[in-house]
C-alpha cells in the first residue's frame, strides 16, 4: 500500500467514524438495530451539496445536514415506538423512503461540488494540502462528537439511554419513558450519520443517491472492530474504539484492494463483499482468540 | 395482581385507584413516580453494563425530568454511599463496579434500595426473595422490613412463603385462580399460625373443588 493511500485510509476512517458513533450509538448502546442510516448518509450528503450549490456556507450546510439527519432518524423511532413497527422494519422503510427523497432533495442522482467553497476551503486557502487538512478537520469533528457523547452519556438523560439499551423493564420501574429515549437515541445517531454523510460528500467533491449502500455493516464493521481492539469496558473507551475501529476498517479495505492474487485483482465494486467477510473475522474473532486459549 | 397495579399489564375489568384517583389508563413509567418495584429476578432491577452509582443515579432521578445535568455528583455520590451504607455489604466501597459483577442478593439488595429512593408512596415486592439462597433471602427480608419501617411505606408483597407472609405482613391477601379468596387483617390476624391458613385455604379451596365436581358429573 502506497503512502497516500495510507493517508487516503485514515482520511477515509477519520470521517466514516462519525457514522460508525452513530451506529454504535443505536446497535450497541440502545440495543435498537437502525438501518435507516443506509439512507441518512446520502441524505446528509444530499442536503450540504445542494445548499453549497446554493451558495449556503459550507459549515452551514453541514448543521442542516445534521438536522435533516436528525429528522429521519426521529420517523424511524416513532414508526417503531408509536406505529408499533418492529424496529428493524422501521428502519428499511425510513431507508427505502430516503432514495425517493435524497432524489428529490437533489433534482438529479448526484450533485457534483468541483469548484464551490467546501469546509477546507479556507483551511486551504492557509497553504495546507488537501489530504492533511482534510484530515485536520475531520480529526477535529471525531473529538468533539467523542468528547459531546462521553458527557452525553453520562448525564441524566444519557444513563436512561443506556439503561434502555441494557434492561427496558427496569428502566420503565423507575419511571423512564422508554419511547423517548428511542426517540432521542436514533435520531441522535441518524444526526451523526448525515453530517459524516455531508462531509463525505465535500471531501469526495459530489453527493450521490448511490453512496449510502452498505453503511450499516461498514458501520458495524467499525464498532466491532474497535471492541475487539479495545475493551468496551468504560464509555471513553467504547467510543474512543469506535473511532480507531473506523481506521483499521478502512485501512483493511485499502489494504485489501492494492493485494493482487495471480490473476486476480480486487476492484472497488469488492468492497461490499470484502465488508462482509470483514464483519464475520470481527465477529468470531473473540471465539477463535477464546479457543486459542488467550484472555478473556 | 401486583402487574396490575404496577402498570405491566391492563386489567380485564374495574379500575385500579390510588389515593381516589383512577390510573388504570396510566403507564407504567408514570405510576412509577409513586411506585417503587422489585421484581423475582435479580438481573431485572438493575442495569447491568452499568455501575453502582450510575444505577443509583436513575433511581434517583425517579418521577423528576431528566435532561442535561450530570447523573453522578460529588454531592450525590456521598447520598449513594450513605445509603449503600446501610446495607453491611461493602457496596458503598464499589460504587464504579459494573452492577452485572455483583451476586444475586447483592443486585437484589441494590434494586430494594433503588426502589425505595425518591420518596415512592407504595413498595411493591414480587416474590423478591424467591430467587435467593435461603441465608441471603433472610438478609434481603430484614432489609425489607427495615426501610420500609423507616420510611412508612405501604407495602405490598408477593409470597408463597406462608411463614414470611405472617412474620411481615399485616395484612393477608390469599389469592386462588386469579380472585381473592381470604382477606385477613387485624386482629384476626394476630396469633395465626401456617396450619391455620393451611386449614383455612383447604376450606376455600375445598368448597369450590366441590362445586365443579358436582357440576361437571351431571
Amino acid at each position: 500500500m502506497s503512502y497516500f493511500a495510507f493517508l487516503g485510509a485514515i482520511e477515509h476512517g477519520l470521517v466514516f467514524s462519525l457514522m460508525a458513533i452513530g451506529v454504535f450509538l443505536t446497535f450497541r448502546a440502545l440495543d435498537f438495530p437502525d438501518l435507516s442510516v443506509d439512507g441518512s448518509l446520502p441524505l446528509g450528503a444530499a442536503v450540504s451539496a445542494l445548499l453549497i450549490t446554493k451558495g449556503v456556507d459550507p459549515y452551514l450546510s453541514v448543521a442542516a445536514a445534521t438536522l435533516a439527519g436528525f429528522g429521519a432518524g426521529a420517523i424511524t423511532a416513532l414508526l417503531n415506538t408509536k406505529l408499533k413497527i418492529l424496529n428493524l422494519l422501521a428502519g428499511i422503510l425510513t431507508m427505502i423512503g430516503l432514495y425517493s427523497i435524497n432524489l428529490r432533495v437533489m433534482g438529479m442522482p448526484n450533485i457534483p461540488l468541483l469548484g464551490y467553497e467546501t469546509v477546507f476551503t479556507p483551511i486551504e486557502a492557509m497553504g495546507i494540502s488537501p489530504q492533511v487538512a482534510a484530515i485536520g478537520l475531520f480529526a477535529v469533528f471525531a473529538l468533539v462528537i467523542c468528547v459531546f457523547l462521553v458527557w452525553f452519556f453520562h448525564t441524566d438523560i444519557g444513563l436512561a439511554l443506556r439503561a434502555t439499551g441494557d434492561n427496558m423493564k427496569m428502566v420503565k420501574a423507575q419511571g423512564v419513558n422508554t419511547d423517548r429515549m428511542i426517540f432521542f437515541g436514533v435520531a441522535l445517531s441518524n444526526g451523526f450519520v448525515a453530517m459524516s454523510g455531508a462531509l463525505v460528500a465535500q471531501s469526495l467533491g459530489f453527493a450521490d443517491v448511490n453512496m449510502g449502500i452498505g453503511t450499516v455493516v461498514a458501520g458495524l464493521a467499525s464498532v466491532i472492530v474497535g471492541e475487539a481492539v479495545l475493551s468496551s469496558s468504560t464509555v471513553l473507551k467504547a467510543v474512543i474504539g469506535v473511532v480507531i475501529g473506523s481506521m483499521i476498517y478502512r485501512l483493511a479495505v485499502a489494504f485489501a484492494l492494492s493485494v493482487e492474487l495471480g490473476p486476480i485483482k480486487l476492484s472497488p465494486g469488492d468492497l461490499n463483499l470484502i465488508t462482509a467477510i470483514i464483519v464475520v473475522i470481527a465477529l468470531t474473532f473473540p471465539g477463535i482468540r477464546k479457543k486459542l486459549g488467550g484472555a478473556k | 395482581m401486583l402487574s396490575v397495579v404496577a402498570g405491566f399489564q391492563s386489567p380485564d375489568g374495574g379500575s385500579v385507584l390510588f389515593d381516589g384517583n383512577d390510573i388504570t389508563k396510566m403507564p407504567e413509567y408514570k405510576r412509577a413516580e409513586f411506585i417503587g418495584v422489585v421484581f423475582q429476578d435479580p438481573l431485572s432491577g438493575t442495569a447491568k453494563s452499568l455501575s453502582i452509582e450510575e444505577n443509583m443515579a436513575i433511581a434517583a432521578k425517579r418521577g423528576s425530568k431528566r435532561w442535561f445535568r450530570m447523573g453522578v455528583t460529588a454531592k450525590r455520590r456521598a447520598f449513594f454511599k450513605g445509603h449503600l451504607e446501610q446495607l453491611g455489604l461493602g457496596l458503598e466501597k464499589r460504587l464504579k463496579t459494573n452492577a452485572g459483577l455483583l451476586s444475586g442478593g447483592q443486585r437484589q439488595s441494590l434494586t430494594l434500595l433503588m426502589a425505595a429512593m425518591a420518596n415512592p408512596q407504595i413498595l411493591l415486592l414480587d416474590e423478591h426473595t424467591a430467587a435467593l439462597d435461603p441465608r441471603t433471602a433472610g438478609l434481603v427480608m430484614g432489609l425489607t422490613d427495615k426501610i420500609i419501617k423507616d420510611l412508612g411505606l405501604t407495602a405490598m408483597m408477593v409470597t408463597h412463603n406462608m411463614k414470611q407472609a405472617l412474620d411481615y405482613g399485616n395484612r393477608i391477601i390469599m389469592m386462588h385462580e386469579g380472585s381473592v379468596i381470604l382477606d385477613i387483617k387485624g386482629k384476626e390476624k394476630e396469633g395465626l399460625t401456617i396450619p391455620d391458613l393451611l386449614d383455612m385455604f383447604e376450606k376455600v379451596r375445598g368448597e369450590g373443588l366441590v362445586d365443579d365436581k358436582l357440576l361437571l358429573s351431571k
